[in-house]
């Protein structure tokens, strides 16, 4: 018996839909000859609408270290290095679908050896568990959750093999961050009551929860602790709430993408534009200030970096930027900056020890959880056995005459 | 107490966004029964044309006295104009040549021109969130401890003004009798003389000027757009109609007030999270419980 036509329309456009999501990684896999030819790096960011403030300059920091490897000769000249570059913002927000699909792209194309990425710590849980089953490397310039390196939620993401590790990243936790940011609070800005807010997304609920439970045990007061939903614009009713209570800051787990900046700017809507508020690198970007508007001072952020510009070591790296982009370094470029360097260091190690060609992505991730003492625009890198970096750094941003300025680095303990 | 009475202001403004867009879509449904998905993105549009009108006008800022009354007016009409348009264009383009269809092809036909509109204005605007100019002086009325704001009087004074002069326009002209007429059965409408084609595309001109002051409002309200956010005023919108009746001009305006003031509520005193499964479960027990709505789809007020 034939479908009926509306039948045969629905059933044709379902499986369009499934073709065109498995269809999304048919990369052209370029030859892996024996001694010469092309080396990728994979770069998943989010380099489109809210999140392209932030994500398109460490998207430029990968593009730079790889056009200095060029420069330089990268392992002798014998192959060329790319960086094959994937945006994972969806409608204009950074979408854990979408890092996936973009981490099955580069695990297709047997040219790609390594990855930096993602920059959201939501987009992270999705792409781990896929790196893990493929065994590529990944290093991320900025994820802080915890759950990602530390714990069961850690273990979870690696099912497929639990001994081994191919995530890595070269800034902070949240465990850090947030109770940096309690201190913060706490002892620097002497608050002494705070509501918190977060966006209940992995990365801006993890902060808030650690900086609740930090702040509550330094002392401190929390007024109460709300959840926001995805794509809510009206906050005045929940402002209005918070303003009753009289806290002396507000708190913001999240992204500008996900609420900060609008929360921010109705903060003054209802009278409460003289409140600080504070929040964790998710609303260190341009945009907020953007979309804040003349709200945005006195609003104070840590980033999971240290202020490159002060860095004596960084001084070489944003000569180059400026001279290549035409344009200032974001928070994060010398992290995906090192990140990419760490990459192509194991990489040209690995092509070494082949004796000159192409390596496995098994030997470049060994390199990888190898490395120590890494010299880079941001100091010595090193990683642990869980990935994470052995010499955490923070900087404090406070947003003064509509603009985001450092005024504090904060070094802490491994 | 006092909390109480501010909530009921925010809720009311958050309300009268919601009921001017419901009326778009309470109004189509009424006179072709068709659920017009893409009425949230005319909203978003709204907005994206009011900014525009705003930029071409060159404010950037505060306006007092008679010149914010000209540019408030100016730019307000501008974008209903404009969205009315569009609205007939959409209703031309997608909608008329699938009137007999099965009632399925419009439905997706709709989806399918969110999709559309959404991405155009991506293409416009880029997909970050556009800052809109704060017009209205922050003046603030205080009534005891409540604060009122210059830009929440507007929201919901527009808001009761056009749907008084909507009501009034439906019973009490020739134009509102042939749309009453159409809805309640198009082929004796037909024979009695009335061009039915001319009646639809009236309607769906109202309907999506409407949510073009609704953009207006809106933009001036949170001084942000974005390209997506009709996907969610639109649910919620929709989700007035129907609480209210869908069909029923006074339903969608009690709905939009109501939906409003859950919201505001329920984050005050339930939690903020809470506020969109309120919201939504509502939506289910009246369809289940009363699926003509609170008011009903009562004949003589269909639209």
């Amino acid at each position: 018996m034939p479908l009926p036509p509306l039948m045969r329309i629905v059933l044709a456009a379902v499986l369009t839909a499934a073709l065109a999501a498995c269809g999304g990684g048919s990369s052209s896999s370029s030859s892996s000859g024996d001694s010469g030819g092309t080396i990728k790096i994979g770069v998943d960011l989010p380099v489109s609408g809210a999140d392209a403030s932030i994500g398109v300059p460490t998207q430029n920091g990968v593009v730079l270290a790889v056009e200095e490897a060029n420069k330089n000769g990268f392992a002798g000249g014998k192959f060329k290095l790319e960086a094959s570059l994937l945006d994972d913002a969806v409608q204009g927000k950074h979408d854990p679908a979408a890092g996936a699909q973009n981490v099955k792209t580069f695990i297709a194309d047997s040219a790609v050896l390594a990855m930096v990425g993602p920059f959201n710590s939501n987009v992270a849980k999705s792409e781990i568990p896929l790196s893990n089953d493929a065994g590529l490397a990944q290093i991320s310039p900025s994820n802080t959750n915890d759950g990602l390196t530390i714990g069961d939620d850690a273990k979870k993401l690696r099912t497929a093999h639990p001994d081994v590790n191919t995530y890595f990243r070269v800034c902070t936790r949240d465990a850090k961050q947030g109770a940096a940011l309690a201190q913060t609070a706490a002892q620097r800005l002497k608050f002494k009551k705070v509501f918190v807010i977060d966006d209940n997304e992995t990365y801006g609920k993890g902060l808030a929860d650690v900086f609740d439970a930090s702040f509550r045990q330094l002392g401190g007061t929390v007024l109460g602790h709300e959840h926001i939903t995805a794509n809510q614009v009206d906050f005045k009713a929940l402002l209005t709430k918070v303003k009753s209570l009289n806290p002396d800051a507000v708190f913001f787990g999240g992204n500008t993408s996900t609420g900060g900046g609008l929360i921010r700017r109705q903060m003054a809507d209802v009278g409460m534009g003289s409140i600080a508020m504070l929040g964790g690198d998710g609303i260190g970007d341009d945009e907020f200030e953007k979309q804040a508007g003349d709200a945005a001072n006195g609003s104070y952020m840590t980033i999971a970096a240290p202020d490159a510009s002060k860095l004596p070591s960084a001084k070489d790296f944003i000569a180059a930027y400026k001279a290549r982009f035409n344009g200032d370094v974001g928070p994060y470029s010398a992290n995906a900056y090192t990140a990419a360097k760490i990459e192509i260091a194991a990489i040209e190690k690995a092509i070494k020890d082949n004796g000159g060609k192409m390596p496995t992505r098994a030997d470049v991730l060994k390199n990888i959880a190898a490395t120590t003492d890494f010299e880079s625009p941001i100091g010595k890198v090193g990683f642990d056995a869980a990935g994470d970096t052995t010499s955490p750094v923070l900087s404090l941003d406070e947003v003064k005459g509509g603009k985001r300025v450092v005024i504090d680095v904060i070094t802490l303990k491994s | 107490m006092e909390l109480f009475l501010q909530q009921l202001i925010n809720g009311l403004s958050l309300g009268g966004i919601y009921a001017l867009i419901a009326l778009g879509y309470t109004m189509v449904y009424g006179i072709i029964e068709l659920i017009n998905f893409a009425h949230g993105d005319v909203y978003t549009l709204g907005t994206f044309f009011s900014l525009a009108i705003l930029t071409l006008l060159g404010v950037s800022g505060v306006v007092t006295g008679p010149a914010l009354i000209a540019i408030v007016l100016v730019t307000i009409v501008g974008a209903m104009i404009l969205c009315g348009l569009t609205g007939v264009i959409i209703e031309r383009l997608a909608y008329r040549r699938l009137r007999n269809a099965p009632k399925l092809a419009p439905l997706i036909t709709a989806i399918g021109m969110s999709f559309i509109l959404e991405n155009l204005m991506l293409y416009w605007k880029g997909p970050s969130p556009v800052p809109f100019p704060d017009l209205l002086p922050k003046v603030q009325f205080g009534v005891g401890a409540v604060t009122i704001q210059a830009k929440q009087v507007m929201v919901i004074l527009l808001a009761v003004v056009l749907m008084i002069v909507l009501q009034n326009f439906v019973q009490n002209t020739r134009l509102g009798k042939a749309m009453r007429a159409t809805a309640q059965d198009k082929d004796a409408a037909q024979l009695m003389g009335i061009d039915i084609n001319t009646t639809i595309a009236l309607t769906f001109l109202i309907g999506s000027a409407l949510a073009g002051a609704a953009g207006f409002v809106s933009g001036v309200y949170y001084g942000s757009t974005w390209f997506f956010n009709g996907f969610a005023a639109g649910l919620k919108a929709f989700t007035a109609a129907v609480l209210g009746g869908i069909g029923n001009l006074a339903g969608a305006m009690l709905g939009g007030f109501l939906i409003g003031l859950i919201e505001a509520m329920t984050t005050q005193f339930i939690g903020d999270q809470w506020a969109n499964v309120l919201v939504f479960s509502i939506l289910v027990l009246v369809l289940i419980f009363r699926p003509s709505g609170l008011l009903g789809e009562a004949l003589p007020n269909k639209v």
